[in-house]
């Protein structure tokens, strides 16, 4: 918008300086042209020796000094117009141009900020994403870990008591083997085979 | 099966465990049979010498009744024995260690009251069942050992062996969505 007005200031200026050269060409035109033209007629005649009488030389020349002063002090106020002007439309194009680069350096800078921001918010996102994961995998690692403990002591104890007639039986026999005779046991075999009679006695009429 | 009625009378002694036992009178019986026969082949006056009967033969004539002399009572002797051979029910029973025959004996005598007269026994020999026997017919398997009853008394060996109050906690899991 304010390239514009300064266009438009511009155009003026050039407009008034165009007519104003304008102007003295014109005058001068008309100057010339009343000097070659001749008048007919005595009393055409004796007007322009009047007009000469009055217009005579010195006062030409001091209507044309009188003009040139005249355009010289408008040259003069419209050049220092002009200057004023041009001082002002300089010292508003400063300002324009200071307060555009300024407000353009302050949009980069917020978009500066507002790119670090990011960054920095986007950091902050993936070391608390990365911290979440560490923590489930330490729980899920922990709870893995408490299970294959936990599986491990149930084996074991499983194992024990699985194998534990066999661990006591080896112990009773390394202590008392000895001492175990065949004979004594007689009673304790026949109450087994009397208690599992029935058993053997169908097992042996159906066998094969 | 033994012949019902022309063997009824005979039964084998206790003596008599196992198949290698009623094999051995076999053998033992063909011998007595075989030298009975040259004796009645050969002339009067000449010597033959008369096997020696083992306490096996001898407890079988007496329990019996029988007369090896005489040739029908060897037939039947023999008759009776191969039947024994190759019908009697079979039995295997394993001990810790060798039993004494007067042990297999008394076992052999209830084995044949209760469950078959003409029932065989084969012994065998499993040192690590500790006390006890295991016993196997035609088909079972009957676990009589001392191992055996730990591991049916194993709840109350738990019981008494694991500290009170004690009990394995599975570890807390998360129901996954």
């Amino acid at each position: 918008m304010t390239i514009w007005w300064l266009l438009l200031i511009l155009g003026f200026l050039g407009s008034s300086g165009i007519a104003f050269i304008w102007l003295a060409v014109r005058l001068n035109k008309v100057a010339v042209g009343k000097k070659g033209k001749g008048l007919s007629g005595s009393t055409e005649q004796a007007a322009i020796e009047d007009v000469e009488h009055i217009f005579n030389e010195e006062f030409r020349e001091e209507l044309r000094n009188r003009g040139r002063l005249h355009f010289e002090k408008i040259i003069g106020e419209n050049a220092m117009f002009l200057q004023q002007d041009l001082r002002l439309t300089t010292s508003q194009l400063n300002e324009y141009m200071k307060t555009e680069v300024t407000k353009t350096l302050k949009e980069e800078f917020s978009k500066y900020e507002q790119s670090i921001s990011d960054a920095k918010q986007m950091a902050i996102d993936s070391i608390q994403k990365t911290n979440q994961a560490i923590v489930e995998q330490r729980e899920m690692l922990s709870k893995q870990v408490e299970q294959e403990v936990f599986d491990a002591k149930r084996l074991l104890i499983g194992h024990f008591q699985d194998n534990m007639a066999d661990i006591i039986n080896h112990y009773v026999l390394a202590a008392v083997g000895d001492q175990i005779d065949l004979s004594d046991q007689l009673e304790y075999i026949l109450g087994e085979l009397e208690a599992n009679k029935q058993e053997i006695i169908e097992d042996i009429k159906n066998g094969a | 099966m033994v012949h019902e009625k022309e063997d009824t009378a005979l039964v084998l002694p206790p003596g008599v465990v196992g198949s290698v036992e009623v094999g051995r009178l076999i053998r033992e019986l063909e011998e007595v049979d075989e030298n009975l026969l040259q004796l009645k082949l050969r002339k009067s006056g000449s010597s033959i010498k008369m096997p020696k009967t083992s306490r096996m033969m001898e407890q079988i004539q007496t329990e019996n009744e029988l007369n090896l002399l005489h040739e029908t009572d060897r037939k039947r002797l023999s008759k009776f024995l191969s039947e024994v051979k190759a019908n009697s029910p079979i039995c295997h029973i394993s001990f810790s260690e060798e039993p004494s025959q007067k042990f297999l004996e008394q076992l052999t005598v209830w084995f044949r009251k209760e469950i078959h007269p003409s029932l065989l026994l084969t012994i065998g020999l499993q040192p690590n069942i500790g006390a006890g026997c295991i016993l196997r017919s035609t088909n079972k398997y009957f676990n009589f050992s001392l191992q055996q009853e730990f591991v049916k008394q194993r709840d109350l060996l738990v019981n008494k062996m694991m500290p009170p109050g004690f009990e394995l906690k599975a570890p807390a899991v998360e129901k996954q969505s």
